[in-house]
């Protein structure tokens, strides 16, 4: 009755899995073939491309102002952050510096995606966990924050706020009633959701000691973003190059320890909070003011008023808008790299002195990432790849561009 | 340090590897040929930057440079917080360069899709297949003289009926 | 369906049509192909404020095999699209099929060579929800739009399902 099991009557054969890419944990764009020993995984091969749609090619021909649109579409959970690095980057091509008002509005809604976007990527990791209150939570503030976004650019998600030299528009008026409303929220939501999580049983065993990189493999595999600083990366572009006006504000980096899910889950947490802290500090200190530098630099549209009322105000905007018109850059190439909720975010773009940008590069964050997926995989089980694939926080849209 | 001091203590070493350094906005290039890259970027490694923080590359048709491709590496120091660019220049016909995945694994994923944007192929890589595109796709879509719309690709598929309703509603 | 006053015998009259149809219309188990930003507006939809569970539809299913009602968000790539046809020719009769947003309807800004440019060239697709990416109402405005195309069902439509 006591049968003499040894290891080796145990060997099974190789199964191959295929994960994805219409898989729930996937978010149907991903697929990975999993070699497998019964349950573990002895190598994860991750193949990507189901979204690639060309969006560097198209930047080569549309103008500087169109392709803003464009970048909306490459990180659906945080498109203002998209925007916001493109027309750094641009800017910075053409020597402009925008007004002090519109680099803190610039900040406010940087913020404000991030703040977005950690709420879906948890409720993301959660769901695929088997957590499903948690979405429902942040997704309410995350709606909250998107009727903020309605009222500042006009639609929720794909919003093209920026232009190069400043702003499409000011914010409206009331909106930092609205934002310290949305902020006064944050932090309960914040605590609901570690309430909900941080002690669980479940949630620890399924998070804790998985998928765990090391600060050694972060630097070499390029990783960024929460995913690096979980793993004790100290490296934070809104502190170490402060783009925009980032240095004016006072806020604490957020680092992990272990490097694993929860430490990643547990980043994002504290960074929901040090972004309020910074929509906070933004909203005391908003300056007044334009939003766009002169329109006589031939960079931005003229005021509406202008352009109603008089016939140079007209002609100033129809040489702005018309396709063989509009700015000129000079002939150069810039890299502006900015904070990402997933990342190091940069736009390089190369001028050939046309009204069209010679090649636009998007430094993606999500690729990179992702790019450490095969090595953390292996030595873990099915159910884990759908932990670690949350806590990457993977957007096909920047994946594949 | 600076960068400056970086530059001359590169050419000395490399000497005719290194075509030009070039500076715009405050953004370092060093242009050299493609076939040294490696020991450039380690190099540079091992003085201090540490990070290779994006791979791409440009096709210089009709920008003009010193040969048809640049691919472009952004090097980061987290030490220094310094950055500088590298583009190596590889030739139209059978552009290659060694793979400096052995320097930082990022490029791997990175020089899989210069390779299939492109058609730069890289020495020493380790699986350069195609990453964005499906293995039977034709043609480098980045490369300038690549149709923005195409070549019928997106056209090339059986057509799935509708196998219930008899009219189309 | 018209129900007689008779409330001791709690009879009801209608058409098998009818009832099948009210049946079909009201339980529709969606498989979301949400694949970008228009993936995003369909979780919104499902979410706490637009609540697709209104309308009958939160039975998110991801298997193919298990729905009636096919969303496709977002853009749908040359290297996609073999994928798509196979779940929708997995998907067992009857089904519908939604198009949500610019991307699948007809490629919206991605004229490029990897973007099909409407993915009812290759599968039928039965309501068009227009945006980039359309809100949250865009999307149930569709789901009730497929839910008046299944009220108009005939008992020969269903005979010619196979």
């Amino acid at each position: 009755m006591n049968p003499q099991v040894t290891a080796k009557s145990l060997e099974t054969e190789k199964m191959v899995l295929n994960f994805g890419p219409s898989h729930p944990a996937t978010h149907g764009t991903l697929r990975v073939i999993m070699e497998l020993d019964g349950e573990t995984v002895i190598k994860a091969t991750p193949e990507i491309g189901f979204l690639h749609s060309g969006f560097e090619k198209l930047g080569e021909h549309l103008d500087f102002n169109q392709y803003v649109t464009i970048t909306d579409r490459m990180n659906y959970l945080s498109p203002l952050c998209n925007n916001v690095a493109y027309a750094l980057s641009a800017e910075k091509l053409m020597n402009i510096d925008v007004p002090k008002r519109a680099r803190y509005i610039r900040i406010l809604m940087c913020e404000l995606s991030r703040i977005a976007d950690h709420l879906l990527s948890i409720g993301m990791l959660a769901v695929d966990i088997g957590a499903f209150t948690v979405f429902l939570y942040g997704f309410r503030l995350r709606e909250n924050i998107y009727d903020l976004f309605e009222a500042a650019t006009g639609t929720r998600l794909t919003t093209s706020y920026t232009r190069i030299g400043g702003l499409m528009r000011d914010i409206p008026e009331g909106f930092e009633t609205g934002v310290a409303k949305v902020l006064d929220e944050v932090g309960k939501v914040a605590d609901e959701i570690e309430t909900l999580l941080n002690r669980n049983r479940i949630w620890q065993k399924r998070t804790k000691g998985v998928g765990v990189i090391s600060k050694e493999n972060a630097n070499s595999y390029g990783i960024t973003g929460p995913a690096a600083r979980a793993t004790g990366v100290d490296w934070d572009l809104r502190i170490k190059e402060p783009y925009s006006d980032y240095d004016e504000f006072n806020f604490d980096v957020v680092i992990g320890v272990n490097g694993d899910v929860f430490d990643r889950y547990l980043v994002r947490m504290e960074e929901i909070r040090q972004s309020a802290k910074i929509c906070r500090q933004v909203l005391d200190k908003m300056p007044g003011g334009e939003v766009n530098i002169d329109s006589d630099s031939k960079f931005v549209l003229p005021p509406k008023e202008d352009v109603y009322n008089s016939i140079e105000g007209l002609i100033h905007h129809f040489e702005q808008i018309m396709p063989n018109r509009g700015m000129i850059p000079p002939k150069g190439e810039s890299y502006v790299a900015t904070e990402s909720p997933n990342g190091e975010l940069g736009y390089y773009i190369v001028s050939d002195g046309s009204r069209t940008p010679y090649r636009v590069r998007t430094r993606p964050p999500s690729l990179i990432n992702y790019s450490i997926f095969s090595k953390i995989m292996v030595g873990g089980m099915i159910s884990d790849a759908v932990a670690i694939l949350g806590s990457l926080n993977v957007i096909a849209g920047e994946l594949d561009r | 340090m600076a960068i400056s001091d970086l530059t001359t203590r590169l050419q000395e070493k490399f000497q005719e590897s290194i075509l030009d350094v070039s500076e715009y906005n405050g953004e370092v290039s060093i242009n050299v040929k493609g076939l040294v890259i490696l020991e450039i970027l380690s190099f540079l490694k091992s003085d201090g930057f540490n990070f290779l923080v994006d791979l791409t590359a440009v096709d210089n048709l009709t920008l003009g440079g010193y040969d048809r491709f640049a691919v472009v590496y952004h090097l980061l120091s987290h030490e220094n917080v310094e950055r500088i660019v590298v583009k190596a220049y590889v030739p139209e016909e059978k552009p290659s360069l060694p793979s400096v995945e052995s320097l930082w694994k990022s490029a791997n994923w990175q020089e899989r899709e210069v390779y299939d944007l492109y058609g730069i192929e890289f020495e020493g890589h380790p699986n350069l297949i195609r990453i964005m595109n499906p293995d039977e796709f034709e043609g480098h879509p980045l490369r300038k003289d690549f149709p923005r719309q195409g070549r019928e690709q997106r056209k090339d598929f059986p057509v799935v009926e509708r196998m219930t309703r008899g009219k189309r509603l | 369906m018209g129900l007689i006053h008779d409330t001791k015998s709690n009879v009801l009259t209608t058409t098998v049509e009818a009832a099948v149809n009210w049946g079909r219309k009201n339980s529709l188990w969606p498989m979301p192909f949400g694949t970008a930003c228009c993936g995003i507006e369909l979780m919104a939809a499902l979410a706490s404020r637009s609540d697709i569970a209104r309308f009958g539809a939160e039975a998110i299913r991801f298997s193919p095999r298990q729905s009636d009602l096919l969303v496709v968000a977002g853009r749908i790539t040359i290297k996609m699209m073999p994928v798509l046809q196979r779940i929708y020719e997995q998907m067992p009769e009857p089904k519908w099929v939604i198009s949500m947003g610019a991307c699948a309807s007809s490629g919206g800004v991605f004229d490029t060579y990897s973007v099909i440019q409407g993915i009812d060239q290759f599968i039928p697709v039965d309501v068009y929800v227009p945006g980039c990416p359309p809100r949250p109402e865009g999307l149930l405005d569709g789901l009730m739009k497929i839910q008046k195309l299944i009220e108009k069902e005939t008992f020969s439509d269903y005979s010619k399902r196979k």
